[in-house]
């Protein structure tokens, strides 16, 4: 075990390396200038001058090989850096809006489970009838309707002519606790419907499977009460694929929230790469990229960890 | 930014509360249970009154903004956003009052011996944020560092005009030109122009503005807060100003709409008629900015000769760019771009482009080009307003034969695409900052390669009117000057004007007081109308 903890850590290390410097040398390779970009904002004419003087400050007039080899021996401090553009340590800004994007999908993801896997379950069981039709037709329709759609229709709807919830923004939980869920309604609702689309599918999918079983009609044979059947033998077993897919939707949302949170206005950190992208903010966009990549490995290999914690027949060696 | 402003409200308020305090004690001590009940009423009265009051005093502005402040260097040019806020917290020698008139700011006074010659006088009661008086010698400091061969500044080629800077006292300041201008107090005024107190450490200014920073979230929200010790004691009007960014413009306004910000910049031009019908949102809006079609000159082809660039000026109907890419939202712009509320009226039938296909057809014709040719029509995908004003000027382009492909990179690409000269020609949007011709000095005089100006473009004709027109003062002999300008341009064709867009800021009427957005090309200076803005 520890030997094998030991090598999966390692490789850890080389990927992470590798992926730093793919990102490196992406941003070496797409075209615009930080300090260019800086200067000129809303149009403004930027002197040549201004330009070379504020490179010069920002570091950019160096030797690209001097500039890997210091990105390498900050990052393997863990010493990401100051911002190019205002000078802020990176770090604290990741540490600042990595929990706003985790708890938008955390709590998205309870609200999804928690209305799904009842909903796909008692339509999995009643294939065909009345609920399992509707509800069917309602998961189509969520499931092509895209978030940043979903959310100029819920801000238009609650914010603009109810005017029951605000349109967007983010105040800490700390300062304003009511405030704090007001502004996260929308946003969760945007993300949990997206979710529940697929959990939905995969539950339903997955129990109807299951219903069809040997051990379901000897179970309903033997006369165990229905609610028995369903809890330990079809739910239990119909709930392995749909805990595959939530995993993999977990890593999945770490990036592709930014849509709804550009929308809301949600402070999050893909919020941050992007704004880092468009200013060519060279290190804020490694810094993000390396910690997102970071928790991918961590999550891949917790997954692994557990899978033989639950199941004896795999071994980590 | 600046700690010692951030404490002084902070003991006010304790202040106010031993002055509680004292109002609860007052209540002389009697046995009688009833009056102990009163004095107990009367000392909880007095507790929650100064509460209410302060409350209610503690008046916040909430501002929509367009994108986050990127940086609030004070001389750098980081976009109309960071020079709202800028302008909060830095202020120049000179500003402007509500009615966009140029007045001194941190000078009292400003007095002119001669052409060359300016004697400032600085307000006694002006002081920097930490306290510091502001001085000759602070002026001086800011000026140096504006023109430093190290500088970023926005401003520092037209500080190169500055000759020598003296302190005739602490609060005297004269200021030697190398050539007369006319609009140097001008330049003054503008958002990269504050003052900073000589002793701020470099990644630390400190300003002397109504406003200092209270807190803020890189990416979401700057809050400010009054500074006590500004020089006008009777401003600013609101206790605290919080800039939020928005940076989709349909949230920005779902955000004024649903009461989550009382005033807007950039309002969206397809919510003016929104805002129109609106009973509780009022716009204020102004012809800014304005669009138009670059050339690269330098390259051998058809548009080095200036009949064909003329010719593109007829050929392009300018209310269709209007209609389609600023829902209706601006008027043609014929000539030289002079701004709204310029002093001159230059206007010249004779050195205009109207609508006249045929004409544009015959042009092209004269300059050897009766079929038409082919080119590359650069503009920019980042900006929905280049992009579909390119497709207009690509449409009618092709109606007299010249077949236009449209390149639209992001906008860094754009920038660099310009600045090489990589494009045959280019659709931009461009403003000056002050409400004179000379203010498109920029965008027409020769020099270093920029993407602000017609790769390769120069003329000595250009270059001399808009030298003469800065270093005169008189204004009739300017305006005559400008007038010859206006029709240069005609002839030489820098550029083809296409239209000015309304620039429109949104507000809540109900609640805001005070609040009306600059004209013209000064419409990027309209924070100096936050100092009197108010909501109740």
């Amino acid at each position: 075990m520890t030997s094998y903890v030991l090598r999966r850590l390692t490789t850890a290390l080389v990927m992470l390396w590798v992926v730093g410097t793919i990102v490196f040398s992406v941003l070496l390779i797409v075209p615009g200038d930080p300090a260019e970009l800086l200067l000129t904002t809303g149009g403004a004419d930027a002197s040549t001058d201004a330009v070379e003087n504020l490179r010069k400050k920002m570091g950019l007039d160096r030797p690209v090989a001097e500039q890997y080899v210091s990105f390498l021996a900050d990052t393997a401090r863990f010493d990401f850096g100051d911002s190019l553009i205002d000078g802020t340590p990176i770090s604290e800004t990741i540490a600042l809006r990595l929990p706003r994007t985790l708890e938008l999908i955390a709590v998205s993801m309870v609200v999804a489970l928690a209305l799904a896997i009842p909903a796909g379950t008692y339509a999995g069981l009643n294939a065909g009838k009345r609920f399992d039709r509707a509800a069917s037709a309602v998961n189509a329709l969520f499931t092509s309707i895209p978030g940043f759609v979903s959310g100029t229709l819920f801000i238009y709807l609650f914010a603009q002519v109810l005017r029951i919830l605000p349109a967007g923004g983010y105040v800490a939980f700390a300062q304003d606790p009511w405030m704090h869920v007001q502004m996260l309604i929308l946003p969760t609702v945007t993300v949990a419907l997206h979710l529940m689309t697929i959990i939905f599918r995969m539950t339903r999918a997955s129990v109807l499977e299951m219903r069809a079983h040997d051990w379901v009609r000897t179970g309903i044979a033997k006369g165990l009460r229905r609610r028995q059947v369903v809890r330990r033998h079809i739910l239990r077993n119909a709930l392995g694929p749909v805990i595959t897919v939530v995993g993999l939707q977990l890593g999945i949302l770490l990036g592709s929230t930014v849509l709804v949170e550009f929308v809301y206005n949600w402070p999050g950190l893909s919020g941050f790469l992007v704004s880092s992208v468009q200013q060519r903010d060279y290190p804020s966009v490694r810094a993000v990229i390396l910690t997102v990549a970071a928790i991918f490995i961590a999550i891949n290999f917790l997954v692994e960890v557990a899978y033989s914690l639950l199941d004896p027949r795999i071994r980590l060696t | 930014m600046s700690k010692p402003g951030h404490q002084i409200p902070e003991d006010f308020h304790a202040l106010r509360q031993v002055e509680v305090n004292m109002t609860v004690k007052t209540p002389e001590f009697s046995p009688s249970r009833r009056t102990v009940l009163v004095g107990l009423g009367a000392g909880l009265t007095a507790m929650a009154l100064p509460r209410n009051a302060s409350a209610q005093s503690m008046k916040t502005l909430r501002y929509g903004l367009s994108t986050f402040p990127p940086s609030l260097a004070p001389w750098e040019t980081n976009g109309n956003a960071a020079n709202t806020v800028k302008l909060m917290i830095f202020r120049g020698l000179m500003g402007y009052d509500q009615d966009a008139k140029l007045v001194p700011e941190l000078a009292e006074s400003v007095e002119q011996p001669d052409a060359q010659t300016l004697i400032f006088k600085l307000r006694a009661n002006a002081k920097f944020h930490n306290g510091e008086p502001v001085t000759a010698e602070d002026v001086i400091y800011s000026f140096s560092a504006i023109m430093a061969p190290e500088s970023t500044a926005y401003l520092k080629a037209s500080f190169q005009n500055v000759d020598t800077m003296e302190a005739l006292d602490d609060k005297t300041l004269k200021i030697t030109l190398k050539e007369p201008s006319a609009v140097f107090t001008q330049i003054l005024a503008n958002y990269c122009a504050g003052i900073v107190w000589a002793g701020s450490a470099e990644d630390d200014p400190i300003g002397a503005g109504p406003y200092t920073i209270k807190s803020q979230e890189k990416g979401v929200y700057v809050e400010l807060e009054r500074f006590p010790d500004f020089y006008d004691a009777g401003q600013p009007l609101s206790d605290t100003i919080r800039f939020i960014a928005y940076a989709d413009e349909n949230l920005r306004f779902a955000a004024l709409e649903a009461g989550d910000v009382d005033v807007i910049e950039y309002l969206p031009w397809q919510q003016f008629e929104n805002v129109r019908n609106s009973d509780r949102l009022e716009i204020s809006a102004t012809q800014g900015p304005f669009m138009l079609v670059l050339f690269n000159v330098a390259k051998e082809g058809p548009f080095a000769d200036p009949l064909v660039r003329r010719a593109v000026g007829y050929a392009i109907k300018r209310q269709d760019v209007i209609d389609a890419a600023f829902a209706g939202n601006g008027e043609p712009l014929l000539g030289f771009p002079n701004p709204k509320g310029s002093q001159f009226d230059l206007s010249n039938p004779d050195a205009e482009w109207t609508y006249d296909p045929e004409k544009a057809k015959a042009m092209l014709a004269e300059a050897g080009y009766p079929n038409g040719f082919d080119c590359t029509l650069l503009a920019t995908s980042t900006y929905g307003m280049h992009q579909d004003t390119a497709s207009i000027v690509q449409a009618y382009l092709a109606m007299v034969g010249i077949n236009a492909t449209l390149d639209l990179p992001d906008w860094s690409s754009r920038i660099k695409a310009g600045k090489e000269g990589n494009y045959d020609i280019a659709v931009h949007g461009l403003s000056g900052f002050y409400n004179d011709p000379d203010a498109m000095w920029n965008l027409l005089h020769s020099g270093d390669a920029n993407y602000v100006r017609s790769f390769g473009f120069s003329s000595e004709r250009i270059d001399g009117l808009l030298e003469a027109g800065r270093a005169e003062i008189d204004p009739a002999k300017r305006e005559a000057i400008y007038k010859e300008l206006y029709q240069a341009y005609y002839d030489e064709v820098p550029q083809v004007p296409l239209n000015w867009r309304t620039q429109a800021h949104a507000f809540d009427s109900g609640s805001v007081t005070g609040f009306h957005c600059f004209p013209g090309w000064l419409n990027g200076s309209t924070a100096y109308v936050l100092d009197e803005s108010a909501v109740s």
